[in-house]
C-alpha cells in the first residue's frame, strides 16, 4: 500500500516503537515507583488490576525466536504461543514484574500455572478461574472469583479497591474499546485507509501499555489515518481468525503475497474489542457479563438455544457479520497445534463461513515464524485463488 | 486394521476379569439401544455418575471406547476420518478417535467395517463437564454435534479450587459448592426431560452412599499393595479402573473392590508379588498410559521391577478423611466430595515449603510404599494431565530428595507416536540407573 506523504506519522511511528521495544513503558512504569503484573490471555479483567493502582502488561511470545530454554522447564505439547511467552520470561524479558495473574482460558494456560508461579516466584501470583458455562449460576460464580480476585489485589497492594476506581478503570478501558473499534472501522474502505500489517503492530503495542496511553495512542493514529489519502491497486480482502497472535510476521506476510488483511477475529483484534463492560451498579457484575459472555472465545461454551443451524449463528454469527462488514473474499483460519479450543471448532467453523460462500484457507502450525516459507506457498496460492 | 498385539501376564484375578467386563459394558450400550433406554455419551470421573445411575441412563465412556480401539491398535482409520474433517492431529486422540467414528458411522448409517467390540452406539444426549481437568470436557461433545446436530450437549460446571498462596480453599469453598450443586441440579433437569421420569431422591442418595463406601474400599485395597512384595501393581491397576471410573455408583463396583481386596490380602498373607524375585519399586507418578503398549508392564517386570502405586486414575480419597459437613441432601454430597477431592493434599502441601499438592502426593506415596523411582509418561496429545510433569520432578528434587526418574514420552491412543525398541532402551538405562542407586 502506498501513501501520500506530508502526513505527520507520530501516533504509526510511535506504535513501531513500543511493538519493537515492548515492555519500554512497563519498565517506565517501575521505574516511576509503579508495580507490574504480567499476565497472560485476553480474559484477564484488566479493570481490577488497573483500579488497584497497577500497571497490567500482557505476556507475549516473539515465534521470530526458536524456544529453548521454556523447553527444558516445560512440555512441549503445550500451545507453541504459551511456550514463547513462557520462553520469554524465562530468558529474563519479563524480569521487571511484580507479579503474575493466568485466567482460566485453556488448558494451555491453566495446567501449568504452577510451572508458571513456581519457575518465576514472583511476590503476587493469582489464576483466575472463569467458568465454561455462561448461563446464569456460571454468571454468578465467575462474580464471587472476581471478588476473590479483588479482595487478593487488595491485600497485596494494601489498600481496598473501591467501587469508585473500579467504575472508573470500566470507563477508561471501554473508551480504549470504542478508540479502536473506531480505528478497526477504517479498514472498511476500498482500499482500507490503514493496513493489517500497522493495525497489528499498533494492538500488540497497546498490550504493554497502561489504559490511558494506549487510547491518547489510539487517538493520535485514527486522526493520523484519517488524514490519508490511500492509493493502492485493488486486491483481495482477507479475514484472519485464530486465538492469539502476538506477532505481526504472520498479517505482514498475508499482505506482502499480496492481499489487505481487513478484519480478524484474533487476539489482539476484533474478538478482544468488540465487546464493552456493561455500566452496572455494582462495577463487578458488568465485568463478569463482559468477559464470560461477551468475548466470542472458542474456550467459552454457550449453550444451544434454536436449532443446530441457530447456534452455529450464535456461535460464529460475529464472524459473518464482519465478514460483510469489511467486504471479506476470504478467510485464513490459522490454528496453533495443540490448540484444543480452537481446534475443535475447526469443521463447524470453516463449514459454517463456506455457507456463505467466502472460501476458508485452513492453516495448521507451530506459531514459528523462523520459517514461513511453506506458509507463504499455501497463503500465496489462496490468494490467488480468490484474486 | 488390528495389528497384532501382546497378551498381558495380570497379576490378579481381579484384573484378569476386567476384559469381560469392559465387553459386557459396551454390549449394554448396544442393548440398551435395542431397548430404546436412554443413552448419554459421558466422561470419566465426571462427579454425576451416581446421578445417571439413579435415572436409568446408560453412560457411554467416550475416553474408554476411544482406549480400546487404542489397545487393540485400531484408532488409526477412526483419527484419520478425524483429520479427514480437518481436526488437528494435536488434538486429544481419544476425542478424534470417537469424533471420527462419529461422523463416519452418521456418514454410513450404521457402524463403520467391524469395529472393536461392536462399536460406539449413537448417544441420546452428550454430557460435557467444563472444569479443569482438560478443554476437550468442553469442546469434544460441542465438535461432535456436528456430525449428530439433533443430540442435545449438555455442559456441567464443574471448577475446582485452585492451590493459592494468596488464600485459602476454606475461603471460597462454599461458593465453589453452591455453584456445583446449582449446576448438578440444573443437570437432573436436563435428564428429567430428556427421559421424561423424575429424580428418585431416595435411591439417588442410596447410590452416592454405596460410591462413598466403594470410595473407602478402593482406598484400602490399594493401600495393601504397600506390601513387599508388592501384590499387585499398576499394570493391573490400568485395568482395576474400569469399576473405579465407569461404574461408580454400582453394586458391581463395591463387590469388585471387595473381592480385590480379599484376593490382596490372601496375597500378601502367601507373600505372593507381582514378579517373583522384586528388586526394584517404581512409582507411576503421572501420565496416562499408551493403551496400545501396556506390556511394557510386561518388560518392567522381567527386570524385577514393579510399581507398587500410581496417581493416574487413583481418583479417589478416603471419604472419612474428606470432614464431609453431613447432608441429607444427595447433590450437596457430591459438590462436597468432589470439592474436597480436589483439594485434599493443600493442607499437607501448605505445611512443607514450597511444596504443592500434586508433589506432597508424590512424596507420600514414595515414602507409603518404599519407592525407588519415578516413572510419568507424557502422552504427546493430551493436556490435561501431562502438563507440569517435569516441573514436579524438578520440585521434588529441590524440596524432598533426588530420586531416579523417567519420563517417557508418547501417546494415549496414537501409535505412531510409540517406539518400542526406543522406549524399551530408556527403560534399560533406568532400571541400570535404579540399581546402582540401590
Amino acid at each position: 500500500m502506498t501513501k501520500e506523504s506530508g502526513i505527520d506519522s507520530h501516533g504509526l511511528k510511535l506504535a513501531e516503537r513500543h511493538y519493537q521495544d515492548y515492555t519500554c513503558s512497563a519498565l517506565e512504569s517501575k521505574a516511576q515507583g509503579k508495580k507490574v503484573i504480567g499476565y497472560l490471555c485476553a480474559l484477564v479483567p484488566l479493570e481490577l488490576i488497573a483500579a488497584a493502582g497497577l500497571v497490567p502488561i500482557r505476556i507475549k511470545s516473539d515465534p521470530r525466536q526458536p524456544i529453548t530454554r521454556a523447553d527444558t522447564l516445560m512440555e512441549t505439547i503445550i500451545c507453541p504461543q504459551i511456550r514463547g511467552c513462557f520462553d520469554m520470561a524465562v530468558k529474563g524479558k519479563y524480569d521487571f514484574l511484580d507479579g503474575l495473574v493466568l485466567p482460566h482460558a485453556c488448558d494451555s494456560i491453566c495446567r501449568p500455572y504452577d510451572v508458571w508461579k513456581y519457575t518465576l516466584n514472583l511476590p503476587y501470583s493469582h489464576f483466575v478461574n472463569m467458568p465454561h458455562g455462561t448461563d446464569d449460576s456460571s454468571q454468578k460464580f465467575y462474580r464471587e472469583i472476581l471478588g476473590t480476585f479483588r479482595k487478593s489485589l487488595s491485600g497485596f497492594v494494601g489498600n481496598d479497591i473501591s467501587d469508585s476506581s473500579l467504575s472508573e478503570a470500566v470507563r477508561l478501558y471501554n473508551e480504549n474499546r470504542a478508540a479502536v473499534r473506531e480505528l478497526f472501522a477504517l479498514r472498511r474502505s476500498q482500499p482500507p485507509l490503514i493496513s493489517g500489517m500497522e493495525i497489528s503492530k499498533l494492538l500488540i503495542a497497546l498490550m504493554g501499555l497502561p489504559v490511558a496511553q494506549s487510547s491518547r495512542l489510539v487517538r493520535e493514529v485514527i486522526s493520523e489515518v484519517k488524514q490519508r489519502k490511500v492509493n493502492s491497486p485493488r486486491l483481495p480482502r482477507v479475514m484472519i481468525i485464530g486465538a492469539q497472535m502476538d506477532d505481526a510476521t504472520f498479517v505482514d506476510l498475508v499482505e506482502k503475497s499480496g492481499a489487505h488483511v481487513v478484519t480478524d477475529a484474533l487476539c489482539p483484534g476484533l474478538r478482544e474489542y468488540s465487546a464493552d463492560v456493561p455500566v452496572t451498579l455494582d462495577p463487578l457484575d458488568g465485568i463478569a457479563e463482559r468477559y464470560l459472555r461477551g468475548v466470542k472465545c472458542a474456550r467459552t461454551y454457550e449453550e444451544k438455544n434454536g436449532s443446530y443451524s441457530d447456534y452455529l449463528d450464535q456461535r460464529f454469527g460475529f464472524i459473518r457479520r464482519a465478514i460483510e462488514e469489511f467486504k471479506v473474499e476470504g478467510v485464513i483460519l490459522h490454528v496453533f497445534r495443540y490448540c484444543d479450543p480452537f481446534g475443535f471448532e475447526v469443521p463447524a467453523m470453516r463449514s459454517y463461513i463456506e455457507a456463505s460462500g467466502v472460501p476458508v484457507l485452513y492453516l495448521e502450525n507451530e506459531y514459528s515464524m523462523l520459517d514461513a516459507s511453506q506458509l507463504e506457498t499455501r497463503v500465496q496460492a489462496f490468494i490467488e485463488m480468490i484474486r | 486394521m488390528t495389528q497384532e498385539r501382546k497378551r498381558r501376564v495380570l497379576a490378579t484375578d481381579a484384573a484378569a476379569s476386567i476384559s469381560r467386563m469392559v465387553r459386557d459394558m459396551i454390549a449394554t450400550t448396544h442393548r440398551a439401544r435395542q431397548e430404546g433406554k436412554k443413552l448419554a455419551y459421558t466422561f470419566i470421573y465426571c462427579c454425576y455418575d451416581e446421578i445417571l445411575r439413579a435415572m436409568d441412563i446408560v453412560p457411554v465412556w467416550t475416553e474408554n471406547y476411544a482406549g480400546i480401539c487404542g489397545a487393540k491398535r485400531d484408532a488409526e482409520r477412526f483419527m484419520q476420518r478425524a483429520q479427514a474433517e480437518n481436526l488437528s492431529r494435536s488434538l486429544c486422540a481419544y476425542a478424534l478417535c470417537d469424533i471420527g467414528f462419529d461422523a463416519w458411522r452418521e456418514e454410513l448409517g450404521e457402524m463403520p467395517e467391524e469395529p472393536p467390540w461392536g462399536g460406539l452406539v449413537k448417544p441420546d444426549m452428550m454430557l460435557g463437564s467444563g472444569q479443569m481437568i482438560c478443554d476437550p470436557r468442553t469442546k469434544w461433545f460441542q465438535a461432535a454435534q456436528h456430525y449428530m446436530p439433533d443430540v442435545p450437549v449438555f455442559e456441567v460446571g464443574l471448577p475446582w479450587i485452585p492451590y493459592e498462596q494468596d488464600y485459602r480453599a476454606r475461603d471460597v469453598e462454599d461458593y465453589y459448592v453452591r455453584y456445583i450443586v446449582e449446576q448438578l441440579r440444573s443437570l437432573v433437569k436436563f435428564l428429567e426431560e430428556q427421559t421424561q421420569k423424575k429424580m428418585d431422591w431416595e435411591r439417588l442418595s442410596e447410590l452416592v452412599d454405596l460410591s462413598d463406601r466403594t470410595w473407602n474400599l478402593v482406598v484400602e485395597a490399594y493401600e495393601l499393595r504397600r506390601a513387599t512384595p508388592c501384590p499387585m501393581d499398576t499394570g493391573d491397576a490400568m485395568s482395576t479402573m474400569v469399576p473405579l471410573t465407569f461404574m461408580m455408583g454400582t453394586r458391581q463396583a463395591y463387590d469388585f473392590f471387595e473381592g480385590l481386596y480379599n484376593e490382596l490380602k490372601l496375597r500378601v498373607a502367601a507373600k505372593q508379588g507381582v514378579v517373583p524375585d522384586e528388586k526394584y519399586r517404581i512409582l507411576w507418578g503421572g501420565g496416562l498410559p499408551s493403551w496400545y503398549a501396556l506390556s511394557d508392564f510386561d518388560y518392567f517386570h522381567g527386570k524385577g521391577a514393579v510399581f507398587p502405586a500410581e496417581t493416574t486414575y487413583r481418583l479417589i480419597e478416603p471419604v472419612y478423611e474428606l470432614d464431609l459437613p453431613p447432608s441429607g441432601d444427595p447433590i450437596e454430597h457430591l459438590a462436597w466430595r468432589w470439592t474436597r477431592y480436589w483439594t485434599f493434599w493443600h493442607d499437607k502441601a501448605r505445611r512443607r515449603p514450597c511444596s504443592h499438592p500434586d508433589v506432597e502426593r508424590l512424596i507420600q506415596y514414595i515414602e507409603d510404599y518404599d519407592i525407588d523411582g519415578i516413572l510419568m509418561h507424557e502422552a504427546f496429545s493430551c493436556r490435561s494431565w501431562h502438563p507440569g510433569l517435569i516441573w514436579q520432578l524438578a520440585q521434588l528434587k529441590n524440596i524432598y530428595r533426588d530420586i531416579p526418574s523417567l519420563v517417557l514420552e508418547s501417546d494415549i491412543i496414537d501409535i505412531g507416536s510409540y517406539n518400542e525398541a526406543d522406549t524399551r532402551s530408556r527403560i534399560d538405562t533406568f532400571i541400570d540407573i535404579l540399581s546402582a542407586s540401590q
